[in-house]
């Protein structure tokens, strides 16, 4: 990271006394990480065909779904599919998908999108959505139209082995086409951070290669160990689901869109003798710290609203050097707070914030009371307001109704 | 010969280098003697150590999934079973001629369900004799002429198109009926059939269409099986079948019939086709039954011991064991289990195995003594029945079109009541369905297993790479003994004339002489030649004897052997003139000649563990001690030592042993015990190789042209 930042933006960041906590609001003077954290892009990939490998396609339509749930909307998933399932002429219940033998919920429903599938779903079209070099004809809600300001989800299964991940049952996407895919997804600022997820035998080796900044990746098992399925469904015939995917899936249920646990939460639910394998993640790329990420900035879309004075305030807090710094850091402060008091019930995930590290900040907060001001009316006041108005009301339409008669 | 060459170079001149691996060729051909008794001894005891070295079957395709669905076939369709059972056993049915009755009740069954049904009508081929027939490929359909309207049979045909599928493949059922002396062992089986049948009617996960063959087997089960199979791959675009239809009134009546009583309805006259075959499943039910629990027996060799994939085999074997707790029979020889000699060498594998264990924990290969012997009984067989190259039921039909396929054949333990008969509707049922669905999930043709194999119990195989090994120490004597006594005889007469001249006159008419010797193997050639041609000859001969009309087996064999001797005498006369002239001036010949042969041998043995490797192999076993031993009787008689002596008495035993009909009678002989054996029978083992153009043919005419040598 040091290598993009400029020594003026370093020198900002040295008097900050939180630096993580800088980070997290997407706030950065420097040229390369100057985006915020704006939009959420899935792309989701079952590699496998043939009908034994139903689980790699229920797996990722069941990943598909909780994305969706958790507010990445359709234009924004890239969902790839390698063979069809749910019109297989072996599947028992046509055109459905499961990923549970009590087959309460049908994962292909009226509202799924598939952008790939079949055939389509190679090597070089994968590598093209993710480096965005398409032919001309490829229609816009096949693209991965992510920018610099983007959270990207890659998630990926099939059948692997050591450094590659099987397409097709033909051909073969090896780790280094993936660190280069990647790399050349930073170059062109096609994202801001990256979390790279595969339920495949063997899923750590993929990563070895990987070396943009800003990946965050985690495998559902490490080298020479295997990654099993959950349970067979005897209905179908299949294993519906795999074990990894399955605790994954186990999490998100508990979560609702404005949950804010913490990937490293995420990533401590995986134990090791249900998975069967060793979940391995790999965070020497990513500089935020785990415990402070919500799992909502890769799965999900939630947007802090912010409001500004200006129409274009990018270009005036570029002008602007400390000041505006400063004031964004303030900005972060209240969305902890506000975080706070919206958490429902994930106690655990409290100690994410420092309180002296809170109130050090506020110590050092010098931003001008009438942003803030606004900003909290905005926010907070709006159901007092709201009451208030309605108060207001009762005399007009008594006033209204005596002229009327 | 390039090692002859060098050999006489390195004599004259103490060369350097020789390379290696010709100094290893040399060093064998010069104990051509100790290598061969020690490869030989080798190659037994590796034939007799297959069973420890058998491996566990495994299902190597991974879309099969035996046994992951839980089956379907419920109670109901055990009852619609039922129902078929008593129609088809009711004595009503039975009153017609012609078993027409039953067929009809058949598709009634069959359209009531909503499935396509069709009537087959055929003839049946009578054995033909096409020597080599299995060069070629199966059939190419041809019309018999003397048809008659009395003979012909019917086989029902219903097929259940997949709901969702393409319809490019299809799974069949086949159930042999006779419908005029049915047993009730038949009746249950296509009870069983019919169960399995009603329900695949009603689920929606079928991608390959059922093809349900009720095969009229009143002409023999494979008979109505071929004469199907060849009618659905060789389509007819002429009108043929109707005008023969119209000869036969019969036939033409009960097609109308029954277009004229379900008009409308699923039924057709023509042929009906699916899709390709993926598998085929031939289902039989025993009537007598001698064991104490449900077992089913699988019967898997096909023509020229052709087997089925492995896989196959694996889906049936563990769906009947692990779901439906059926045991697994495969095909044994009986005689050999109760053989002592074999059970103390299993005891001796397995105390060896025991002391290997003890010195290094590692080394597990040693089985019970008694799992040793069931094993060898059962690879005896399994070598057997693939040697004979006689399929050992109507699957063999299938495999020359390259379509997988068992017969099952369940055997329960017998009792009348009810209960039991659902019981076994249900587990015979369910078992057929598992095997259906998992094939059913296929995508490719069966392909990922093995091929070549040879089964040790129904669960445990020797595949082709271990096998291979006893054979191949069993031949490999053969090239070198030929070369050592072709140096020998070469050397011999060398060392003759280097008496007689010095080294240094050497003119241009020695170097002429010794250019002929070199190619004096020529002649041993052409007399081996000749004798091959008489085997071939003897063998082709019984074709034209079956032509004989109202001939008994054994007078047919006695014109066999006569014709014979006089084929014999007469090439004698005609081509082996010069080579008999030859004989009498040289009879130091005869290692010439007997090296031509065991190289002739070994290039015949190897060419036929291609084609087919238990024969090669049984073969191999007869043939290579034979060659080994050989030498003119009249050598050993005149030499009078005792080593002579018994060799000679050797030749004489070995040479009457591997003479086919010998060998027949003495397998017999121990089999059956030696009182019913007779000429005759021979003549019938003959008459049926043929009919499965069997392989096994060129391998009598090679021993029938070992033994005329020797």
């Amino acid at each position: 990271m040091e290598t993009f930042i400029n020594p003026k933006s370093l020198f900002h960041l040295l008097l900050l006394p939180c630096l993580l906590l800088y980070s997290s609001i997407a706030y950065n003077s420097s040229p390369v990480e100057a985006a915020m954290h704006t939009n959420n892009w899935a792309v989701l990939v079952c590699t496998s065909r043939f009908w034994f490998n139903y689980r790699h396609m229920a797996n990722t339509l069941s990943l598909y779904r909780t994305v969706k749930r958790l507010g990445i909307p359709d234009e924004r998933i890239i969902l790839m599919l390698a063979d069809d399932m749910a019109c297989n002429t072996r599947n028992k219940y046509p055109a459905q998908v499961f990923n549970n033998e009590n087959h309460r919920l049908n994962l292909y429903g009226d509202n799924v999108e598939v952008d790939y599938r079949g055939y389509e779903v190679t090597v070089e079209n994968f590598l093209r959505v993710l480096t965005g070099r398409h032919e001309t004809a490829v229609p816009r809600s096949k693209r991965l139209l992510s920018d610099e300001g983007s959270h990207i989800l890659l998630y990926m299964t099939g059948h692997g082995g050591d450094e590659f991940l099987k397409f097709q049952d033909s051909e073969e996407l090896q780790s280094h086409d993936l660190a280069d895919a990647v790399k050349q997804m930073k170059e062109k600022h096609r994202f801001k951070e990256l979390l790279i997820m595969v339920d495949t035998c063997q899923a750590a080796t993929l990563f070895n290669q990987l070396q943009s900044p800003g990946v965050l990746a985690i495998g559902s098992s490490m080298k020479g160990e295997n990654s099993y399925s959950h349970h067979l469904d005897s209905d179908v015939g299949v294993s519906v689901v795999d074990r990894f995917t399955y605790y994954t899936l186990a999490f998100f249920e508990r979560l609702n869109i404005y949950d804010n646990a913490s990937l490293s939460s995420l990533f401590s639910s995986y134990n090791p003798s249900l998975l069967m394998s060793t979940a391995y993640y790999r965070k020497d790329l990513y500089k935020r710290r785990l415990e402070e990420v919500p799992v909502t900035n890769f799965f999900g879309s939630v947007m802090e609203t912010i409001h500004t004075d200006a129409a274009y305030k990018a270009l005036s807090r570029r002008n602007s050097g400390r000041f505006e710094d400063e004031m964004s850091l303030d900005q972060s402060v209240h969305h902890i707070k506000r975080r706070m008091l919206i958490k429902v019930n994930d106690g655990d995930e409290i100690h994410d914030i420092n309180p002296e590290l809170l109130q050090g900040e506020e110590g050092a907060s010098k931003c001008p009371w009438s942003t803030f001001r606004k900003k909290f009316q905005k926010a907070e006041n709006v159901d007092s307001l709201l009451n208030y108005g309605l108060v207001a009301m009762i005399p007009l339409l008594v006033i209204s109704t005596w002229l009327v008669q | 010969m390039a090692e002859t060459k060098e050999k006489s170079l390195s004599d004259e001149k103490p060369k350097p280098r020789v390379r290696p691996i010709v100094r290893l060729g040399i060093f064998l051909i010069s104990h051509s003697f100790h290598v061969s008794v020690v490869c030989c001894t080798a190659g037994v005891l590796a034939l007799f150590l297959l069973p420890v070295l058998a491996k566990n079957t495994y299902i190597s395709e991974n879309a099969l999934m035996p046994g992951s669905a839980s089956p379907m076939l419920s109670n109901q369709h055990v009852s619609d079973g039922n129902r078929l059972v008593k129609d088809l056993t009711n004595p009503n049915s039975k009153s017609s001629e012609t078993g027409i009755e039953s067929h009809k009740i058949i598709a009634q069954y069959m359209l009531d369900l909503g499935a396509e049904v069709s009537f087959h009508k055929f003839h049946p081929q009578m054995n033909q004799f096409h020597p080599l027939h299995f060069f070629s490929s199966p059939d190419s359909g041809k019309i018999q002429e003397n048809y008659s309207c009395s003979s012909y049979g019917i086989n029902t045909v219903g097929i259940i198109r997949a709901p969702h599928g393409d319809g490019k493949e299809a799974i069949v059922l086949v159930t042999p009926y006779n419908a005029l002396k049915s047993g009730f062992g038949e009746a249950l089986s296509l009870g069983i059939a019919y169960s399995v049948f009603s329900l695949l009617t009603q689920v929606t996960w079928l991608a390959k269409d059922i093809i349900w063959l009720v095969a009229d087997s009143q002409y023999g089960e494979y008979a109505a099986v071929a004469a199907w199979l060849r009618e659905y791959q060789t389509p007819k675009f002429s009108s043929l079948s109707t005008p023969n239809a119209e000869m036969c009134p019969d036939v033409n009546n009960l097609f109308e019939l029954k277009g004229h009583s379900i008009s409308g309805s699923k039924f057709s006259n023509s042929f009906r086709r699916a899709g390709t075959m993926a598998s085929a499943l031939v289902l039989k039910v025993r009537d007598q039954n001698e064991q104490f629990e449900d077992t089913i027996s699988i019967y898997a060799e096909a023509s020229n011991g052709q087997m089925p994939n492995l896989d196959l085999i694996n889906v049936v074997n563990y769906l009947a064991v692990h779901r439906q707790g059926l045991r697994v029979n495969v095909e044994k020889l009986w005689s050999l289990l109760n053989s002592s000699w074999l059970k103390s060498l299993g005891e001796i594998f397995e105390s060896l195995a025991k002391v290997a264990k003890s010195l290094y924990p590692k080394w597990k290969f040693g089985i019970p003594a008694t799992e040793y012997v069931e094993g060898t009984a059962t690879l005896a067989s399994s070598l057997y029945y693939q040697a004979l190259g006689v399929p050992t039921g109507p699957h063999g039909a299938f495999r020359d079109y390259q379509v997988d396929a068992i017969t099952l054949e369940i055997s329960p333990k017998f009792s009348l009541d009810k209960v039991w008969r659902n019981d076994i509707l249900l587990r015979g049922g369910r078992l057929i369905e598992g095997v259906i669905r998992s094939v059913n999930n296929l995508l490719e043709k069966f392909h990922q297993s093995f091929f070549l194999y040879l089964l040790t119990s129904p669960s445990k195989f020797v595949s082709v790479g271990v096998y291979m090994i006893a054979f191949a120490l069993l031949i490999a004597p053969l090239p070198m003994v030929a070369a050592s006594l072709y140096v020998d005889a070469n050397s011999s007469s060398n060392c003759s004339k280097g008496d007689s001249s010095t080294p240094s006159a050497i003119t241009d008419t020695d170097e002429h002489s010794i250019a002929i010797r070199s190619w004096r193997w020529l002649n041993s050639a052409k007399l081996v030649f000749i004798v091959h041609l008489w085997g071939a000859i003897v063998s082709l001969l019984p074709y034209f004897i079956s032509q004989i009309p109202d001939c008994s087996p054994t007078t047919s064999f006695m014109i066999w052997v006569l014709l014979s001797i006089l084929s014999l005498l007469t090439l004698n006369s005609v081509l082996a003139s010069p080579l008999a002239c030859a004989k009498a001036t040289q009879e130091k010949e005869w290692a010439l000649v007997k090296s031509v042969t065991i190289s002739s041998v070994f290039i015949g043995l190897g060419l036929m563990s291609v084609i087919n490797f238990a024969t090669a192999e049984i073969g191999a076993l007869l043939m290579v001690p034979m060659c080994l031993l050989a030498q003119p009787l009249k050598l050993d008689v005149r030499a009078g030592t005792l080593r002579s002596f018994c060799r000679m008495i050797c030749n004489l035993v070995l040479g009457h042993i591997a003479f086919p009909p010998a060998a027949f009678f003495l397998l017999k002989g121990m089999l059956d015990g030696f009182g019913n054996a007779n000429v005759g029978d021979f003549w019938m083992w003959v008459e049926s190789l043929w009919a499965w153009n069997s392989a096994t043919y060129l391998f009598i005419v090679e021993v029938t042209y070992i033994f005329s040598h020797g």
